[in-house]
């Protein structure tokens, strides 16, 4: 004590009110966020999918309360933001959250388009991206270290759909297409084409609609003066449950058969009537049947708590999380670089199967689901809308592949 | 059809009260919602058709007179902000009464599938509506031109100082004007129901293309909304035949180019 004087006792004293103050002060706030991890949901609470964002972020909830919204030992913060279905809105909101917020992993949007945008935030602000859509760019032509689809591949959506139809219907030949005009439909739209051609057939007609298409009138007129053996729909959500209604008013189901190639299942199936869903044959990343434990698991809790069975959009939401937490448990860290490796290569039996994310592409290899809606007679529960009749996980064959180097960090 | 009469109780709703009335889409969902919930309380859909757009009038005239009128002396701006919030309120309310999950109804059975035209196959429903929108508009129009309270209600358009000078309570027109409004929203949002099915977004879809209508035929024309309405139909039908990714931007586009000759609408002379 002989060696202090005066000024050094002023300064260990300077540092010691600092330290308590940190210790009890506003300082904490920084410390808990240095601990915590946060997690943003970008979903579509307004616009487009409106209807769908507060179950995706059921979903997301979901999978984090199952780890008491912990991870490795740090809490972890959950916040989310309106994407509003909007490339401008979304990337702005992610981008402030990054950095307001200090979010290190997003989930989310609902839309490729959409997707897209925010995949390109997330390249540049370095934080990992996991999205569930129809689109191919994300694990394909615009595929990068930091972003991951959840859902099937078009491709492997193309297959098992066209694969599975034709097997049942091989005099099917002639098929009329409605597509969505944005990401996702061309790139599902690609690939029917390119399974179709295996199977001889021959697409009468391609109409394309603009997504939040509320008048299928003339689309509907077009698809049945074309005089196809089917009429495949490439579209989502309230436009796929609109055009069904349409072409079940002009009387063109049921007797032809309709395909709903990329649907949500439940959230789509549950607006229309029986005698609308009669002769719908459905494609979807998830169906409330599917048989694996942890799927069986989910539903039985997700029923409990909300008296209804998941449809695509929580069932996405909660296994995207859910694969972002296998991540961080095989990279044993929370750094963003560490969840990206850990997640490359990983192998799970998860939610909807077999599942493994392919390191060069991000791609999530998994199966896709095919099923055929019930006629009213056969429906068990008014949720009982479909069987589930194949389910198929072919991948990308490597001459489509896009994603040729998925970079550094 | 379906536009020239949600054009016209618009139309009406603006050109006697003098505001845009924001809340029009939502009268429009509440009236497809109100069929189905008729529909299952009654068990007759013809019987619901009536009621249902009777019970969107019914919210109107409670509207207008708890809602809009302690706002007239507030001025424009607040009865503006009212409509807006109004939607919100409705659009909300939707959601928690009937779920934020959409839902089909059907025609009922003597007008499910279509009728072959020789040039086209169409369904039986959709004739239907043509008809009976055709009808409505008809008869309100017939109201309107041939009525004595018709003919106080287009007065209240022109010049309502004069109206009031006249010694006609014009509250009490004000009020009428604007349950009639609802009115015809509520039986275009019934009669689209089969058509479109319910979600809580669908008034959202339909208020954008019922300003479109009360522009191109100029604000407050009656004449004009039933014209603009017509137009905006068959522009859509026509393109969507051909170019079928133009469907929605045709309205926009048809709107423009009339409003760039003629920046009044068709009809209108302010």
């Amino acid at each position: 004590m002989s060696d202090l004087n005066r000024r050094d006792v002023l300064k260990l004293g300077a540092i010691g009110a600092a330290g308590a103050v940190a210790g009890l002060g506003f300082p904490a706030v920084i410390r808990a966020q240095a601990k915590e991890v946060v997690m943003l949901g970008i979903w579509p609470f307004t616009g487009a999918f409106s209807d769908v964002g507060p179950i995706l972020d059921r979903g997301m909830k979901m999978a984090l309360e199952e780890r008491g919204m912990k991870i490795l030992g740090r809490p972890i913060k959950y916040i989310t933001r309106d994407s509003a279905t909007q490339a401008g809105a979304s990337t702005r909101r992610v981008e402030e959250a990054v950095d307001g917020e200090g979010a290190k992993f997003v989930i989310g949007p609902w839309s490729s388009g959409v997707a897209l945008a925010v995949s390109e935030v997330a390249k540049r602000k370095k934080v990992l991206h996991y999205f569930s859509g129809g689109t191919e760019d994300i694990s394909g032509a615009r595929c990068h270290r930091y972003s991951f689809q959840w859902a099937a591949s078009p491709y492997t959506a193309a297959k098992t759909v066209v694969d599975t139809f034709m097997k049942a219907n091989p005099r099917a030949k002639r098929w009329h297409l409605l597509v969505a005009d944005y990401a996702f439909g061309w790139s599902v739209e690609k690939y029917i084409k390119e399974v179709g051609k295996t199977h001889g057939l021959e697409f009468v007609g391609a109409d394309r609609h603009p997504l939040g298409e509320r008048e299928f009138s003339n689309y509907v007129t077009k698809a049945a003066g074309n005089k196809p053996d089917v009429v495949a729909m490439i579209n989502f959500g309230l436009d796929a449950v609109t055009a069904a209604r349409e072409i079940f008013n002009f009387g063109l189901t049921p007797k032809l058969p309709l395909i709903m190639s990329w649907s949500s299942g439940v959230e789509e199936l549950v607006q229309l009537t029986p005698e609308i869903r009669e002769n719908i044959w459905v494609g979807s990343n998830f169906y409330y049947t599917a048989d694996t434990p942890v799927a069986k698991e989910f539903v039985k809790s997700y029923q409990a708590k909300f008296g209804g069975p998941p449809g695509y959009a929580p069932s996405a939401a909660y296994g995207m999380t859910r694969m972002l937490l296998h991540g961080f448990d095989r990279a044993k860290s929370v750094e963003v670089q560490d969840v990206v490796k850990g997640l490359e290569g990983i192998e799970v039996n998860d939610l909807v199967g077999r599942m493994r994310v392919d390191a060069k592409t991000h791609q999530t290899l998994r199966p896709f689901f095919f099923m055929r809606c019930k006629p009213k007679s056969a429906m068990k529960n008014p949720m009982d809308f479909a069987d589930i009749i194949a389910t198929g996980d072919t991948p990308l064959p490597a001459q489509y592949a896009a994603c040729k180097d998925i970079g550094s960090f | 059809m379906l536009y020239a009469l949600m054009g016209l109780g618009l139309s009406l709703i603006t050109g006697v009260l003098n505001i845009p009335n924001f809340a029009h889409g939502a009268l429009f969902a509440v009236g497809a919602y109100f069929l189905f919930s008729a529909i299952h309380a009654v068990g007759n859909f013809w019987l619901a058709l009536v009621l249902a757009p009777v019970g969107v009038a019914l919210l109107g005239l409670v509207i207008e007179y708890a809602g809009i009128r302690p706002l007239y002396a507030a001025g424009h701006d607040y009865q503006l902000l009212f409509t807006f919030g109004l939607s919100l309120i409705l659009g909300e309310g939707i959601i928690v009464v009937w779920g934020p999950i959409g839902f089909s109804q059907l025609p009922p059975s003597i007008l499910r599938g279509g009728l072959d035209l020789g040039f086209i196959f169409y369904p039986k429903y959709r004739l239907f509506v043509m008809v009976m929108a055709g009808l409505l508009v008809l008869a309100t129009w017939l109201f309107l031109e041939k009525t004595r309270y018709g003919a106080i209600m287009r007065a209240g358009i022109e010049n309502k100082e004069m109206v009031s000078l006249l010694g006609i309570d014009v509250h009490r027109l004000f009020t009428a004007a604007f349950a009639l409004g609802a009115y015809l929203a509520g039986i275009a949002g019934a009669l689209t129901a089969p058509i479109r099915g319910l979600s809580p977004s669908m008034g959202v879809d339909m208020l954008g293309i019922a300003f479109v209508v009360v522009a191109l035929g100029g604000l407050g024309n009656l004449l004009g909304a039933i014209a603009a309405g017509l137009i905006i139909g068959v522009a859509q039908a026509v393109v969507a035949l051909y170019w079928t990714e133009a469907s929605v931007a045709v309205i926009f586009a048809v709107m423009a180019a009339i409003l760039l000759v003629r920046p009044q609408g068709l009809f209108g002379i302010r």
